[in-house]
């Protein structure tokens, strides 16, 4: 030890080695000795070496696995979270929440998070990053990447003595004992290196003040598009004319017999109104006209477009209609369909039928306003020939579906079973006309009795009401004019006082 | 270096010879297993119907020639990287993989099944294409691939190549036994590189004629590697586990180490990892496309019986081989590597039969898994195929050394560390 080193701290004692079999053997002495705080540097990874200093089997790999089960569960709730959860969209058809999709994200996310874990878990259980080490400032250190070997015990281990660990790692054969002191370099740094930070900082600000800048200026060029074709999309948008085909529609019309998903089940009686069967045999060619029309998709309406029964009007073709319509309702009737039926009925009828069927909804009204020539009053859905009896389920449905005089057919905006809920709620709406208690379960009569006392008891509140109101409006008014006949009074009587003082 | 002077046994040494025990077993395990294989198959034919006696034999077929080959692919791979570390188990890798020549003995049934025109492959029917109603183009030119002919040329070329390589490995590792010459370890080295070029096309055209063509109109490209990543992680285990028991009957015992195991159960980890990977690509990809012509094929796994075995391949043949050998402290220990072995086996088995059996259905008579029949008969003709195998194995192994025994390496494997 030099009068140098004396001064300084010491942080271990580290000895040199000439072969592996030397240094294990040392190794294998200072761990049966006790030591804990130790290390071992070699120019070549040497097998058993952990086993001979006591180094036990490293928690990293549990690091991994924490991090990358992590990893595993944060993809997995992030995943169900934003597409199950927070912002729902169906992908492709499937379940928001589906598993097979998730699982590449996880699995990514598990070997990023489990790399990230084995990397610097690594890092901290060596404590890096460390710049300097106090073994460096033994210069003979360098030949521990070339032909020597090293064996260090740590001044902060329990059993650290130094005069003992020095005879103890020369008893094991080691040559140039010495003392690891303080680094006595100077820690300032060098003034070039500073500069040199300095200036890439500065330099590397350089790109984002120059967006920062062009953020809150104008300028009176064009923009600059990188990708033409992302912003400016060639796609065309509904309505727009395109040069690529000859009829100059970017709509492209359906393909002649193409049939669109569910509009034709092959169940004709439900998408006609019309016993098909029957039909065969009375009018055969009108029923092949029918099927040739869905089948091939030409019409996916398949309205009969100037079919003589149902575009004819007046009662004439009503006795005339042979047509063999469905009687019934093909569809399960209960209180879904039913709202269902009020809900289109709403939406598509009851502006001209009216929300109650009598047929003076909106358009009718303004069309008597305006005194329109041409105006077919709609309907009144309580005229005893619209009754089941006399106009059919199935034909009730046709008319929707192909329009019936001024009406239009509603094929194309109502899909074939919500016509059918049509057709069940007019004849709820039909019913609620003429029906008497009696029809009514008698489980719900009572319900009813009590809405109906509920609403006369609140029509004659309301009447109550009224007249209440008007008659403290009459003696409001009769108060008001009483006072202001006071007033003008007083007024009168003012002026001529005035009058009088004036004279 | 005291730890790493390890000294070989002279090349007679009685640790190099097959045990007595397993020599007495070699003929009562082949006799056995030829019954048992001809019962199997026997039962699967009159207990159910013929298809799934074809079947249950193609399935006992593919899951020890997948091994075979993916032992064939452990040798070959070994000596492309100049491994070291594996020369003490190479030998009975090199015992596996010539079970192909047996193996190709043994395809030639399935061969002659194409005399009853579509009784094992669909394609085969000449009345399949019009009672599917599959669209003639489409068929013209699938047929052209299938035809009987054709698939007989094609098998026959596999059988040459694999057991062309196989054969010429493994006369070369013996003939090293006897002479130590390391130009013999050096041309293994130098071929290696094309073998595997070779066995890599072989291996997916194999999986896509024997197996993926039981479903004529299915496609899957990832179906080879799918094929294979089964074969090399069964092979992995099969190689564990008879050195193991190999070990136990006083075999080798100073030669293989815990370390070597270790290096088996690390690979092993790896291809689980690797059996799960690729087969939840292919699904992925089908699931998400959903295309009918490509999700049939995973619709019939996902109906009545199969549905259960599709859950199991996923828990038991992933989750929790995958959770059992992830530990280092498990892949120490000889004794449970060869447990999970096993096990893997057995999974491996389960993973044939799941691509076979629901194909055995020609009728659509909603057969599933032949009933208690249909299963005693695919579990007595694998067992019996199974017997076979490691019988024909035992008699290979009686005529030459357990270990390469001059291979120039065999030092570093002896010696071989993990840490």
């Amino acid at each position: 030890m030099t009068e140098q080193t004396k001064d300084k701290k010491v942080h271990g004692v580290v000895a040199e080695y000439t072969d592996v079999d030397s240094l294990m053997a040392a190794c294998r002495r200072i761990r049966d000795a006790g030591y804990k705080r130790t290390d071992a540097f070699t120019p070549f990874p040497v097998h058993g070496i952990d086993d001979a200093l006591g180094i036990k089997p490293t928690v990293l790999p549990w690091i991994a696995l924490g991090a990358g089960a992590t990893g595993t569960m944060i993809a997995l709730a992030m995943q169900i979270w934003m597409n199950g959860i927070d912002y729902q969209y169906i992908i492709s058809g499937k379940p928001f929440i589906s598993l097979p999709a998730f699982i590449p994200v996880a699995f990514e996310l598990t070997i990023l998070l489990a790399s990230f874990g084995t990397f610097f878990g690594m890092w901290a259980l060596n404590g890096l990053p460390r710049f300097s080490n106090p073994i460096f400032t033994n210069p003979r250190f360098d030949r521990a990447t070339d032909d020597t070997f090293f064996l260090y015990i740590d001044a902060k281990d329990p059993q650290f003595d130094q005069a003992g660990v020095e005879r103890l790692l020369g008893d094991a054969g080691g040559e140039q004992i010495t003392a690891v002191v303080d680094d006595d370099t100077p820690t300032k740094i060098p003034r070039f290196l500073l500069t040199a930070i300095v200036s890439v900082i500065a330099l590397s600000m350089i790109p984002a003040l120059i967006v920062a800048k062009m953020r809150v200026t104008t300028s009176d060029k064009p923009r600059f598009h990188i990708f033409m074709d992302m912003d400016l999309s060639p796609a065309k948008d509904a309505q727009q004319t395109s040069t690529l085909f000859a009829d100059l529609r970017a709509m492209r019309p359906d393909v002649p017999g193409t049939v669109a998903r569910g509009a034709f089940d092959g169940n004709l009686d439900y998408l006609t109104g019309i016993d098909m069967e029957e039909l065969s045999m009375t009018d055969a060619p009108r029923a092949q006209r029918l099927v040739a029309a869905y089948a091939q998709g030409d019409d996916a309406s398949g309205q009969e477009g100037g079919d003589d029964e149902s575009a004819d009007s007046g009662d004439a073709a009503a006795q005339t209609d042979k047509t063999p319509w469905l009687k019934y309702n093909p569809l399960d009737v209960d209180m879904d369909v039913l709202q269902r039926g009020q809900t289109q009925f709403g939406i598509y009828c009851a502006t001209c039928h009216g929300l109650d069927g009598r047929g003076n909804g909106l358009v009718n009204q303004r069309a008597q306003r305006i005194l329109a020539t041409a105006w077919v009053p709609p309907s009144n859905m309580h005229d005893p020939t619209l009754y089941q009896d006399q106009y059919p389920d199935g034909k009730l449905f046709s008319t929707i579906t192909n329009g019936v005089r001024k009406m239009a057919g509603y094929a194309s905006q109502i899909e074939p079973e919500d016509r059918w809920a049509i057709v069940a709620y007019v004849r709820a709406l039909q019913k609620s006309q003429n029906a008497s208690l009696d029809e009514v379960p008698s489980a719900d009569r009572g319900t009813i009795e009590q809405e109906v006392a509920d609403v006369k008891q609140q029509l004659k509140e309301a009447a109550e009401a009224e007249r209440q109101r008007q008659e403290e409006a009459a003696a409001k008014a009769a108060a008001e004019e009483a006072e202001q006949a006071e007033e003008a009074a007083a007024k009168e009587a003012e002026s001529a006082e005035a009058e009088n003082t004036e004279e | 270096m005291s730890d790493h002077a390890i000294q070989s046994k002279p090349a007679d040494d009685p640790a190099f010879q097959l045990p007595s025990l397993l020599q007495g077993l070699t003929f009562p395990l082949i006799i056995a297993g030829v019954l048992a294989l001809i019962a199997g198959a026997a039962l699967g034919h009159f207990g159910v119907n013929p298809t799934f006696g074809m079947s249950v034999y193609l399935t006992s077929v593919m899951y020890v020639l997948t091994i075979a080959i993916g032992a064939l692919f452990f040798v070959l791979i070994q000596h492309l990287c100049k491994a070291g570390w594996s020369v003490v188990v190479r030998r009975v890798a090199e015992l596996m993989m010539v079970m192909i020549i047996p193996l190709a003995v043994l395809f030639i049934p399935i061969l002659v099944s194409f005399t009853g025109e579509g009784v094992l492959y669909k394609w085969d029917d000449p009345g399949y294409a019009a009672a599917t109603g599959i669209d003639t183009t489409v068929w013209g030119e699938k047929s052209r691939w299938l035809t009987p002919g054709w698939f007989i040329v094609r098998t026959v070329l596999y059988f040459a190549i694999w057991g062309g390589l196989a054969v010429w490995y493994f006369r070369r590792s013996r003939t090293q036994d006897e002479t130590g010459e390391r130009t013999l370890t050096e041309s293994m080295q130098g071929a290696a590189g094309p073998a595997i070029i070779a066995f890599a096309f072989v291996t997916s055209f194999a999986a896509f004629d024997w197996l993926m063509s039981l479903a004529p109109m299915w496609f899957s490209t990832m179906f080879g590697v799918y094929i294979f990543t089964g074969g090399i992680l069964s092979a992995h285990c099969a190689i564990a586990l008879f050195t193991y028991l190999l070990q136990r009957q006083g075999a080798l015992r100073d030669e293989v180490t815990k370390e070597h195991y270790h290096d088996l159960g690390k690979l092993i980890f790896g291809f689980i990892c690797f059996w799960g990977y690729i087969s939840f690509s292919q699904y992925m990809l089908i699931w998400y496309g959903n295309i009918p012509e490509e999700t049939h094929w995973f619709y019939e796994r996902s109906q009545g019986p199969f549905l259960s075995i599709s859950a199991i391949l996923i828990v038991a043949h992933w989750a929790v081989p995958f959770l059992a050998i992830m530990s280092r402290h498990v892949r120490r220990r000889p004794a449970l590597v060869a447990i999970i072995a096993a096990y893997i086996l057995v999974m491996h088995f389960i993973d044939i039969y799941w691509v076979v059996i629901p194909e055995a259905d020609h009728a659509h008579e909603g057969l599933g898994v032949g009933g208690a029949v249909g299963v005693l008969a695919s579990l007595v003709c694998v067992l019996g195929m199974v017997m076979l195998m490691v019988g024909l194995m035992l008699k290979v192994a009686g005529n030459t050394r357990l270990i390469a025994v001059r291979d120039p390496r065999l030092q570093e494997s002896l010696a071989f560390h993990n840490i």
